[in-house]
């Protein structure tokens, strides 16, 4: 059933990679909507937000106006840094991440916004500095509200379909990530591929939230 | 009672336009005693505190504490929180929901040595009365350990100044009692000044050797409790004052052989009959009395129904409005009488003298100490 592994192994690494990203830039930008007040905030939210409403392909298409080879972004990495986007893995990488970033950063400012923020003047009172107030009680109590995010961003990730296929295309054992590999299969007729994939893709969402499930510590006996 | 006498450790000046109907705007000067800011809501207390802590910015003013410049609006100094030095308890706890107790009562240990730590922690546990709760999590404290907890916490990395944020204010009597007795002991061994907001009157009267009066974010009057109370004549500040109660910890000592009254010892002072307690001799207890139910005589009575006289002093006579509280000590517990406003004078009874309580057996609560 599972003869073909290398789709998977590529979503894998893909989502991998996309949630890692997500996590890099989503937890200082849930953060700042969460406690920094500055002008623009609504609409930074809402671009930011943009992703979760648009079609997928319509995400693909505006990446590709970015960092297409002939777009401005994408020929100045290409230029200066010898790295195309498009048709590449890491193009599968950068389309599904910012498909996934929405579904990590609403979670995320909600963790964020629940930690009582007296809490943190109590730590800086103490003699701590904003990195270790960040460390010792932010994250911390944000911890469980950002977990369920970086699930929701990883699963998303893993399927990503329209925006990948827009932005990295439909290359076997390059881009070719489960979710095009499924679709291509059912396109030729070859249904047992496609079951087996789809079985496969499925099980490492599931591991995910399991794994999710059993690390997070459970809930802290309140009054 | 004389106010002056300490070297000034504490001395702010801070104004602030909070919102349309409130500016504060107050000097606070304190040395190594305990303040007590007290006043009606919406005074400003709690944000006169902020401002002093660092948590809210003053539009003006300046702040040093045992010499350092915390604040300065005319240089342009503005000491961030983890500088200042200053410790402080809230009225909701603050405690670190995901850390145990040990951890929350060492969070402000951070640089120092693990076992410099260690040896702090258990110090600072001690004296606050939390040492066998150390390993607990926080979840399953009682509202007085949790604030216990939050004064060692605060004390940990000794502070020069200790903010007091109405602390005792959501919790019972007893709780409230031992508190307090924890926040004296912690200020003979740290000899740090303590600055405490209440608007409860017993708390103002007993807690401080020095009152500040706030009415709409300005300090209307100063000096020794009794003293400011008196001035304050009939303020608004206390015009609705609650019933005061007497709080004490004691030990039941005897029952009567026919069951119809208990024998009480309060720790430091005096023996009181009580309505029988079913309890064991030696059995902790926590005893209350409404400060409307201690008579006051200026001598003992013979032919009294009442089964309690118990001898003590006039430390101060508190005056305001239409009442007054006559502050009595008892070995080494205080007790508060409130009488009309004319009753101490009429009877001769001012600081200094010698004095009889009177006390029904029936008036005196006896609950099995708690947490």
């Amino acid at each position: 059933m599972f003869d073909d592994l290398g789709p998977l192994w590529l979503s894998l690494k893909v989502a991998t990679a996309a949630t890692a990203g997500v996590a890099a830039l989503g937890v200082p930008a849930a953060m700042a909507l969460a406690r920094l007040r500055f002008p623009g905030k609504g609409l930074a939210a809402g671009v930011l937000a943009l992703p979760l409403v648009l079609p997928p392909t319509v995400v693909g298409y505006l990446l590709l106006q970015v960092v297409g080879r002939r777009a401005w972004l994408g020929e100045w990495l290409e230029r200066t840094l010898g790295v195309a986007l498009v048709f590449h893995w890491s193009g599968a990488v950068l389309a599904a991440a910012v498909t996934a970033f929405p579904l990590f950063l609403l979670p995320a400012r909600g963790a964020f916004e629940a930690v009582d923020p007296r809490l943190e003047d109590a730590a800086r009172l103490l003699g701590r500095g904003e990195a270790s107030v960040f460390l010792a009680v932010t994250l911390p109590l944000a911890w469980r509200g950002l977990a369920a995010g970086l699930v929701l961003a990883f699963a998303r990730a893993l399927g990503d379909f329209g925006a990948t296929m827009m932005v990295a295309g439909d290359i076997p054992g390059l881009t070719q990530t489960a979710s095009l590999a499924i679709y291509d299969a059912v396109e030729v007729g070859d249904s047992r591929r496609a079951a087996g994939l789809a079985l496969g893709v499925s099980s490492l969402s599931v591991a995910a939230l399991v794994i999710a499930q059993r690390t997070l510590p459970g809930r802290e006996a309140r009054p | 009672m004389s106010v002056d006498e300490r070297p000034t450790i504490l001395d702010a000046r801070v104004a602030r336009r909070v919102h349309a109907g409130l500016t504060v705007d107050a000097t606070i000067r304190l040395g190594d005693e305990i303040g007590v800011l007290f006043g009606p809501s919406g005074a400003g207390k709690s944000t006169l505190l902020r401002l002093i802590a660092g948590l809210e910015r003053p539009d003006g003013g300046r702040v040093s504490l045992a010499g350092a410049t915390l604040y300065d609006a005319a240089r342009g100094i503005d000491a961030p929180l983890r500088e200042r030095r200053v410790g402080m308890i809230f009225q909701d706890d603050l405690l670190f929901p995901h850390l145990d107790v040990a951890g929350n009562v060492g969070f402000g240990l951070k640089g120092a040595s693990r076992s410099e730590r260690a040896r702090r922690v258990e110090e600072v546990a001690a004296l606050c009365g939390v040492s066998s709760l150390l390993g607990r999590s926080v979840g399953t404290l009682s509202g007085g350990e949790r604030q216990r907890v939050g004064l060692a916490r605060a004390l940990a990395p000794r502070p020069r100044l200790l903010l007091c944020d109405e602390p005792v204010s959501a919790l019972d009597l007893p709780g409230r009692r031992r508190l307090l007795e924890r926040l004296r002991g912690a200020r003979r061994a740290e000899g740090i000044p303590i600055l405490y907001v209440t608007h409860s009157p017993a708390e103002a009267i007993t807690l401080g050797t020095r009152l500040f009066l706030l009415e709409a974010g300005r300090v209307v009057a100063e000096g020794s409790p009794a003293d400011v109370l008196a001035s304050a004549g009939d303020r608004s500040a206390l015009r609705h004052m609650e019933g005061i109660r007497n709080a004490f910890g004691g030990t039941v000592a005897e029952h009567a052989p026919d069951g119809e009254w208990s024998r009480v010892t309060l720790d430091g002072g005096p023996s009181l009959i009580v309505a029988p307690v079913g309890l064991p001799p030696g059995s902790r207890v926590d005893v209350e009395v409404a400060g409307d139910e201690v008579m006051l005589a200026v001598g003992p009575i013979a032919g009294l129904s009442a089964r309690n006289q118990i001898e003590g002093r006039v430390e101060a006579v508190a005056v305001h409005g239409r009442e007054a509280e006559v502050v009595v000590r008892v070995g080494e517990t205080r007790w508060l009488a409130s009488t009309l406003a004319s009753t101490p004078a009429s009877l001769g009874v001012a600081p200094g003298r010698a004095v009889t309580l009177i006390v029904k057996a029936r008036s005196v609560r006896v609950e099995p100490a708690g947490g």
